[in-house]
């Protein structure tokens, strides 16, 4: 008994691993046995040259350290450059443990071929019906202690975040593909680790055990027990495994019965059996939401750079054969608000995605001072200074407010050794503050309410509020206004003007509405058909025949 | 006689909680009803609820006298109801003609690029790679050449520049002229004011303020929006 | 190269890619993960030995095909696949799960061993210089022609259009006036009908057996990775690439080889152009 149970627990530790990954990160691996035979076949290898305990285990650190390595490699290498997980990445995950399957079963010298190895002793010449046990019980609750802890730690909702939102998470300064490969490498350890105990357990190992089957038998215990909760997965492979072995010799429709539960969860409760588990628990015990409190002061943010003049250089921009910027050149005072008008289409918002990267220009060069900021990967913009609100508002939208500005608080400060501290979740501005105190931004009464929850319009004022959280020192504004009421308009531009003034830096600003062009701008930018047609102060920029023709005419 | 567009008491939202209630308003052939309120107080709601993406759990929604309530959208489009969304309002994946193309009964686009010639240079292109504005357009075109009787959009103006607001609400004016009934959401007063013949404000989901042209001044609208 | 290896990879190509059809269309039109793809391929094959085991003359292994997956099809679109579509992951899970119903229902009702049927040809035809089946022959033809049938229709239609509209917007898709709910339930079982042909012509040629779908679910997601999603041009490249490689090396170094080289290909172009090969041409 305690030997089956020894067996679940370690497809319990492997599912837990995928757990971390899918539930938090999004990303599914199809391939997890991958490391986990890996480190089987390693394991069974070293046993079969020398047990001697203290050597064994040196190695098997050195080979966890190695699969980490090498996974977090492999999923920042295919994760750099795209801002969504997708069905790519698992599917190579698939292909990888197809190859090991096939490589384990043919090179029959290294690895004993499809009758797989055995004749070695378990670890440290522990009984596997006996004493082993405790070692496999002692690893699942370090693993488990392990990911509680991480779920306080801010690294959790950074990996929520990056789930909800990626092109937004990079825009606020984050790596995501590092992210996500670090998650990687994360939950491929914990396989290896679970593929080591199963050697050792087991005493053979077979081509199955870095197979396509039992990754997908793994998923499938994630997915039953529970991906969000840190035992679900526990609670999966242990229930699955018990109940089949009860049960597949007495009952005949045992493998049906089992397809159809696994499709009832997937349909009908993502959140498989923990969230059942957990919600009964609430019923009883409820809880009510607790909003983040601010009560830390943050640190000072690394992207208030000096303030610079923003210079765009003969810049064009070719998607496909269309043509969207046509050699835009001007230059931007250090410090001020430049508003940007043109028709529809003129390449407005298509000129600030070539300022932080969220596309390449295809020729001319953009310069902030004298660093080059054009075609850098989007995370690197606010490291220059460069911070980025959306047309459309884009912000995280499972989370609650209270979180999404935590979030937005980390952006630009957060260092690595802060990944593993709780206070940033506390961290507080003035500059945040000053937006959230304004007894007009509707904000501070909902704290605690999910994003989704919220009209446009207050998503405008959340999206504002975490862009300028990071104090970026070259602000970009796509259409702020846009879904507002008057009044609610009245008051962003005056925190626009608000937080120019104590910044001393440089907003960019798109609008339509020529009222509040008018009121805010220092200088104002008039793109057509994708160059520039005039630069200069409001008052010149009214008079100017070429604009009122564009204004007025409809024509090209 | 029966009005082109009879709603009754309609309450309704998403899931189990309801965003709009009560309402009760009639839209005449030939005439464009004007619907205002602040940010999340319902328009958006009540301008699908009317459209068939979601189901009213109250009321009734008659369309020539004959109830539409219980039909999915894509048989009340059938009927004549055409809509264009605030949001995802083109399709992104496919390219300007397509979506010019896909709606049932169009008539062919052409008058209107006289208006809106950017479009009609971009129709190779695909919907989403054109800025927010240009797609307002283009959604506002698919629904004007659509062969309906009741219109329905949800703000059209949003990220427009003002000439082309100006020559949507042109637009609007000649279908109304032609005989089709127009359901306006709209917190741009500058479209709103200069084509509405009647109007219907909503806070908090409840009618707020209705009123004709001619009895509604700017500061009534003004103070529908402000509250 | 011989002309037996010309016309294996004629045969290997052609038979590949009229199997990832179905799922071109499940997977690149209507955005699911169908898992269980290569059941309804074996589904298909397991036609003949219905029409055998009741006694029905051949030419009813066609409807009869078409109506058993037809119909198992329809009923798992209406009971789980319609609540799937946007959840691409989830359609994942789910049609694994179904995968595994369907093995072991086919299981229950047949049992776990081979059968295998005779075709419906017999003999050989002198090809090139080669006795080469004609059976095969015969379906060589016939997939060209239907492939050809399939895209001139294709470029008239406005129904792939019209799928692919519904998948990126289908309110909007609603509310201009298409009938999401028929459209996807018709596509879905229009392509697991195609898979269930496939079935249906391999069936004299393998061994018929529960487990048989799995190789070529994998083999469909290869051609359709490497041709790229979406064109029917696409398809016949990525079936071409994957079976004239796993063909090629199979005959000239091993089957081992043959298939870790599809899998290495296949992690390139999952990488470096998960757009397929064609997407370079833009």
């Amino acid at each position: 008994m305690a030997y089956q149970i020894g067996l679940y627990l370690i497809y319990g530790i492997a599912a837990q691993g995928i757990g971390f990954l899918w539930g938090k990160t999004g990303v599914l691996p199809l391939g997890q046995s991958l490391f986990f035979g890996i480190a089987a076949y390693v394991t069974a290898i070293t046993l079969k040259v020398d047990g001697n305990l203290f050597l064994n285990l040196v190695l098997a650190a050195m080979v966890l350290a190695l699969i980490a390595g090498v996974a977090f490699v492999l999923a920042t290498l295919v994760f750099r450059g795209r801002n969504e997980s997708g069905p790519y990445f698992s599917l190579i995950t698939l292909a990888l443990v197809m190859i090991a399957e096939q490589v384990a079963g043919t090179a029959t010298s290294l690895t004993g071929g499809f009758n797989g190895m055995s004749g070695f002793n378990s670890l440290g010449d522990l009984d596997p019906f006996g004493n082993f046990y405790y070692v496999i019980v002692a690893a699942t609750v370090a693993v488990s202690l392990l990911l509680f802890i991480l779920n306080r730690l801010p690294i959790n909702l950074i990996a929520k975040a990056v789930l909800d939102n990626e092109p937004r998470m990079q825009l606020l300064g984050f790596p995501t593909h590092m992210i996500k490969g670090a998650a990687f490498a994360f939950s491929a350890m914990i396989a290896a680790m679970a593929g080591g105990l199963f050697a050792s357990h087991q005493g053979i190992v077979t081509p199955t055990s870095t197979g396509f089957a039992l990754s997908a038998e793994m998923v499938i215990l994630t997915a039953v027990g529970g991906r969000f909760h840190v035992l679900g997965p526990l609670i999966g492979a242990v229930i699955v495994g018990w109940a089949s072995a009860e049960l597949r010799g007495s009952f005949p429709y045992w493998e049906l019965l089992m397809a159809l539960v696994f499709i009832l969860v997937v349909l009908k409760a993502p959140g498989g059996i923990a969230e059942l588990l957990e919600a009964a628990f609430r019923r009883v015990w409820p809880k009510t939401p607790t909003p983040l409190t601010p009560s830390v002061v943050a640190p000072p943010t690394r992207s208030g750079t000096r303030p610079a003049p923003l210079r765009f250089e003969d810049v064009q921009l070719k998607i496909g054969v269309v043509r969207i910027l046509n050699g835009v050149s001007f230059e931007t005072p250090a410090t001020g608000i430049v508003s940007v008008i043109g028709p529809n289409g003129a390449g407005k918002t298509s000129a600030l995605n070539t300022i932080t990267g969220n596309l390449n220009v295809t020729g001319g060069r953009i310069m902030l001072g004298e660093v080059r900021i054009d075609s850098r990967p989007p995370h690197n913009a606010l490291g220059n200074g460069i911070g980025r609100k959306l047309q459309v508002p884009s912000v995280f939208f499972s989370l609650s407010v209270s979180e999404n500005l935590a979030i937005a608080m980390m952006a630009g400060r957060l260092r690595m050794a802060d990944l593993f501290r709780t206070t940033p979740l506390q961290w507080r501005s003035r500059s945040l503050s000053r937006v959230l105190n304004n007894p007009s931004v509707p904000l501070k009464n909902e704290l605690t309410d999910p994003v989704q929850h919220l009209p446009q319009g207050h998503r405008q004022f959340l999206e504002y509020a975490m862009t300028v959280a990071a104090e970026p020192s070259v602000l970009l504004l796509d259409e702020p206004c846009a879904g507002l009421s008057p009044d609610e308009t009245a008051l962003m531009t005056e925190l626009v003007r608000v937080y120019q003034i104590e910044t001393a830096g440089l907003v960019i600003i798109i609008e339509h509405d020529m009222s509040i062009v008018e009121a805010i701008s220092d200088k104002v930018l008039v793109l057509h058909l994708g160059q520039v047609l005039a630069f200069d102060d409001y008052k010149k920029i009214r008079d100017n025949p070429d604009v009122q023709a564009v204004y007025a005419g409809g024509t090209k | 006689m029966t009005a082109l567009l009879e709603i009754d008491g309609l309450t309704g939202g998403y899931q189990d909680t309801n965003v709009v209630f009560d309402i009760s308003v009639k839209i005449e052939a030939g005439s464009l009803l004007g619907v205002l309120g602040r940010n999340g107080v319902g328009k958006t709601t009540f301008a699908r609820l009317v459209q068939g993406g979601i189901q009213a759990s109250h009321g009734e929604i008659r369309l020539d006298g004959q109830p539409i309530g219980n039909l999915p959208a894509h048989v009340r489009r059938c009927l004549g109801i055409g809509y264009m969304p605030q949001t995802a309002m083109v399709f992104d994946d496919l390219t300007v003609q397509e979506n010019l193309s896909l709606g049932r009964n169009g008539k062919p686009p052409d008058r209107y690029f006289d208006l809106f010639p950017r479009l009609a240079e971009r129709l190779k292109q695909p919907a989403g790679t054109m800025s927010g504005g240009e797609r307002k357009i283009l959604a506002f075109v698919r629904t004007m050449i659509e062969d309906t009787k009741l219109i329905i959009l949800d703000e059209p103006s949003e990220g427009v520049q003002p000439e082309n607001i100006d020559r949507m609400a042109g637009c609007l004016k000649e279908r109304v002229a032609e005989g089709a009934g127009v359901l306006l959401c709209e917190q741009n007063l500058n479209m709103l004011a200069g084509v509405s013949d009647l109007f219907l404000g909503i806070d908090s989901g409840r009618v707020s303020m209705t009123g004709t042209a001619a009895s509604t001044s700017r500061e009534d609208l003004n103070a529908v929006l402000m509250l | 190269m011989s002309s037996v290896l010309l016309l294996n990879l004629a045969w290997q190509i052609s038979t590949l890619a009229l199997v990832a059809l179905g799922l071109a269309i499940v997977f690149g039109k209507l955005r699911i993960m169908n898992m269980a793809h290569g059941e309804f391929v074996m589904i298909g094959a397991y036609a003949p030995v219905i029409t055998s085991m009741l006694g029905l003359p051949g030419w009813l292994q066609l409807p009869v095909c078409l109506a058993t997956v037809g119909f198992v099809a329809f009923v798992l679109e209406r009971t789980i696949i319609r609540h799937l579509y946007g959840r691409m992951f989830d359609s994942l899970l789910a049609t694994w799960g179904i995968a595994i119903l369907l093995r072991e229902i086919v299981e229950l009702v047949f049992g776990r061993g081979y059968q295998s049927v005779s075709p419906p040809l017999t003999g050989t035809f002198s090809v090139l210089g080669a006795d080469y089946p004609a059976y095969r022959i015969a379906v060589i033809i016939g997939i060209v022609l239907g492939f050809i049938g399939l895209y001139l229709w294709n470029t008239r239609s406005k129904v792939a259009t019209q799928i692919k509209a519904m998948v990126g917007n289908p309110e909007l898709a609603e509310a201009i006036g298409i009938d999401t709910a028929r459209l996807s339930a018709g596509a879905f079982v229009f392509g697991c009908c195609t898979a269930g042909v496939a079935g249906l012509i391999l069936a004299p040629t393998v061994r018929i057996e529960p487990m048989m779908g799995l190789d070529y679910l994998i083999r469909s997601f290869f051609a359709l990775v490497v041709g790229g999603l979406g064109s029917l041009e696409g398809l016949g490249i990525g079936a071409g690439i994957i079976a004239g490689t796993q063909t090629f090396l199979g005959a000239v170094a091993s089957q081992t080889y043959g298939y870790l080289a599809v899998l290495t290909l296949s992690i390139l172009f999952l990488w470096l152009k998960p757009n397929g090969v064609r997407s370079s041409s833009h």
